[in-house]
């Protein structure tokens, strides 16, 4: 409009309020995020969740531990071994028992092949969303390999409810530690093609170098773990800080960040697949003989074979899943580290067989709040870059 | 510092708001009064012996019919500089549901009292962003409580019922009908 | 999904593409668990798409509310879509789902008189 006393044009702006609505094909899940714009910048960015809240928690007060096991899976469906495995740690705790040598190495194992998978995911759709097709084909590929293991191993690929209370399901075949040992072999030159790809690309760094800065006593006081703080500078490990498995017998890095911005992120997550390479390399020459299930006759079930035989064993496999096994009273808390951060359990037992109160303190949740912190001030398209970096899955951040 | 420790010190300090120190499995939870409880977290996390500079999680439980409050909010922090962890467990009666928020002393805890708010019912004083998060922003209830049913209250949700509705009227519209 | 879609099971020999509207899409997947407060913009995507347009029900929980029977999710998706094609499994197998979208072609190539007088 013009203004008549000195005949000049001014020019009225608005904000545009844009919803990048839970259905969309860079937010990875039903995320939803309300950005207010002035141009391309983001002025303010205010994300919605709970598009996928299924009642995991309300849900675990009302079934047995055992068969509480199936619904970790499904928290974080991407690498659901490490769900299961941080599950059964925290409730091995609260029972006072402990898994076999054997058990807790092939524990380590399926744990360190989960991350390996989840990284890649993160990677395939990370790069993806930037605009790099390639790298998701390629990765995809060596997913493949994993999920067939995984499938040997237990019959399923993806919701796996491998590792029991007490130690796993069942023992691992010749055929499984050969297929591994050959994957094993071979990764380290497969993170070299994917590497040769993205790492030194001039249009990577362009998107990725500088955005989504976070300082380390920030991140730290937002709660934030896994690969999203160690970008920043804080070398805070649960597998090192807090050993659980077979996480204190082997030897490995973690590598660390320094300026805490996406392009850091991506490498730190880079070398923690080569890292996770080098601890199954390990588990598998020091894997040791034995049973594969605890010794525990109050807390775990007895072998298929004697059910089907004794009258003894079928009314002990009865009492178990039925009312559930006699937890001690009391409260605990136990965090382990999958591949987006640190997932923790906390407890809360009567007495009974089913769980007072069961809290899933997950990973994804607490990323996700922090997005309005690196998203504000910066462009739209960093918004998906942030989005990426932060490594979500709605399933685990809305339970 | 050894998680007993931790619990002393507490007690040094804040002799009439400690109400209990419980040890299991090697973790110690401190059960608290809940109107000083920023003065005790501000404590911890400024103290330079105890330095707890990371909030792990903020969580509320209900004891409906088993103890006299009938909610408790807990507080689970860790000293990465330290590293040794505390428990600590705020006591919130069913009339007064109200606690102060603890967001000024750690930005983390922002979404995980919302969830507490959206879940139990327990309110934040000086919380900057007060509302449900995992549910829908009109829903009624509290579905964490321990009587509320896990298969949902009998009356649905206005949203979903909306959506019922409107499935049905379009259905007039289609060309086919179904098995025909 | 997205190992059906990359290159080992691969969609595109079967003329499928991913599209980034539901405007230009044909069918639709409902993958996962729906939940009420989702419910209503999974209506909303199923409203935008032109016709003739399909549904396919991917998992147990699309189909019919699998594990979760909670005060927050939908007991199936056929609740308030029209549902052409259930792949029932948890979560359904790569070559599950690709028997799942050949099922719907075929049911498309047999189709009479659905979407008008001609079609």
């Amino acid at each position: 409009m013009e203004n008549t006393e000195t005949g000049e044009r001014t020019v009225e702006t608005k904000d545009l309020q844009i919803s990048m609505g839970p259905q969309h094909p860079a937010t990875h899940g039903v995320l939803r995020l309300v950005l207010d714009l002035d141009g391309e910048t983001v002025k303010k960015c205010t994300p919605y969740v709970g598009y996928l809240h299924r009642g995991v928690e309300k849900l675990g007060e009302n079934r047995t531990y055992l068969a509480a096991l199936p619904l970790t899976d499904r928290l974080d469906y991407i690498s659901s071994m490490n769900n299961n495995v941080g599950y059964v740690n925290a409730v091995e705790k609260l029972f006072g028992i402990e898994a076999p040598e054997r058990a807790k190495f092939i524990r380590t194992i399926v744990a360190e092949m989960g991350r390996i998978s989840s990284h890649i995911i993160w990677l395939g759709t990370h790069v993806l969303d930037i605009g790099a097709t390639t790298p998701f084909l390629y990765a995809f590929r060596e997913r493949e390999r994993i999920l067939d293991l995984f499938e040997m191993l237990c019959g399923a690929r993806l919701t796996v409810s491998y590792p029991r209370i007490g130690g796993v399901k069942n023992d691992i075949s010749q055929e499984f530690m050969d297929e591994l040992y050959d994957f094993v072999l071979d990764f380290p030159s497969r993170i070299d093609d994917y590497e040769t790809l993205v790492t030194e690309n001039r249009i990577w760094k362009e998107r990725t170098v500088g955005i989504g800065v976070i300082s380390a006593e920030e991140a730290v006081n937002w709660g934030l773990t896994g690969g999203t703080l160690r970008g920043s500078g804080v070398d805070y490990d649960v597998r090192k800080y807090a050993p659980y498995d077979a996480y204190g017998q082997v030897d490995f890095d973690v590598p660390v960040g320094r300026n805490g911005d996406c392009y850091d992120r991506y490498i730190v997550r880079m070398q923690e697949m080569r890292q996770a390479n080098r601890i199954i390399q390990q588990c598998i020459e020091k894997l040791p003989t034995g049973p594969v299930m605890a010794d525990a006759p109050k807390f775990t079930l007895p072998s298929k074979e004697m059910i089907l035989k004794d009258m003894e064993h079928l009314i002990h496999q009865f009492v178990l899943i039925s009312k559930g096994p006699a937890a001690p009273e009391g409260e605990v808390y136990m965090g382990s580290e999958v591949p987006k951060g640190e997932l923790g359990f906390y407890f809360i037992s009567d007495g009974t067989g089913k769980p007072y109160r069961m809290r899933v303190r997950a990973p994804s949740f607490v990323h996700a709040s922090v997005l309005p912190r690196l998203c504000e001030g910066g462009l739209v398209a960093d918004v998906i870059a942030n989005i990426g970096t932060i490594d979500i899955v709605l399933g685990e951040c809305d339970r | 510092m050894e998680p007993l420790e931790i619990a002393e010190n507490i007690r040094e300090k804040f002799p009439e708001e400690v109400l209990d120190v419980r040890e299991f499995r090697g973790q110690v939870s401190v059960t608290l009064r809940k109107d000083r409880i920023l003065d005790v977290c501000r404590h911890l996390h400024d103290s330079p012996d105890l330095f707890c500079d990371y909030l792990v999680d903020v969580c509320g439980v209900d004891y409906l019919g088993r103890k006299e409050k009938r909610f408790e909010v807990v507080y689970h922090l860790y000293s990465i500089r330290h590293r040794h962890s505390v428990r600590l467990k705020a006591e919130v009666p069913e009339q007064d549901a109200e606690i102060d928020s603890v967001t000024s002393i750690w930005a983390g805890a922002n979404w995980h009292e919302r969830e507490a708010f959206d879940l139990y019912g327990i309110t934040f004083k000086g919380h900057p962003d007060h509302r449900r998060i995992l549910l829908p922003e009109d829903w009624e209830g509290h579905p964490l409580r321990k009587d509320y049913p896990v298969k949902g209250p009998e009356k649905e949700w206005s949203g979903f019922q909306d959506v019922l509705d409107r499935a049905k009227r379009f259905h007039e519209f289609e060309w086919h009908e179904p098995g025909e | 999904m997205m190992t059906t879609g990359s290159s080992h099971y691969d969609l595109d020999r079967m003329g499928i593409i991913f599209r980034g509207s539901p405007r230009q899409a044909d069918f639709m997947i409902v993958a996962g668990t729906v939940t009420k407060k989702m419910s209503e913009i999974v209506r909303r995507v199923y409203d935008q798409m032109p016709e003739p347009r399909y549904v396919v029900s991917m998992g147990s929980c699309a189909c019919s509310g699998g594990i979760f029977n909670t005060y927050s999710t939908v007991q199936g998706c056929d609740t308030f879509v029209p549902v052409d094609i259930y792949v029932p499994g948890c979560p359904p197998r790569p070559e599950a789902l690709m028997e799942g979208i050949i099922k719907l072609q075929e049911k498309i190539r047999a189709e009479h008189f659905r979407w008008s007088r001609w079609r």
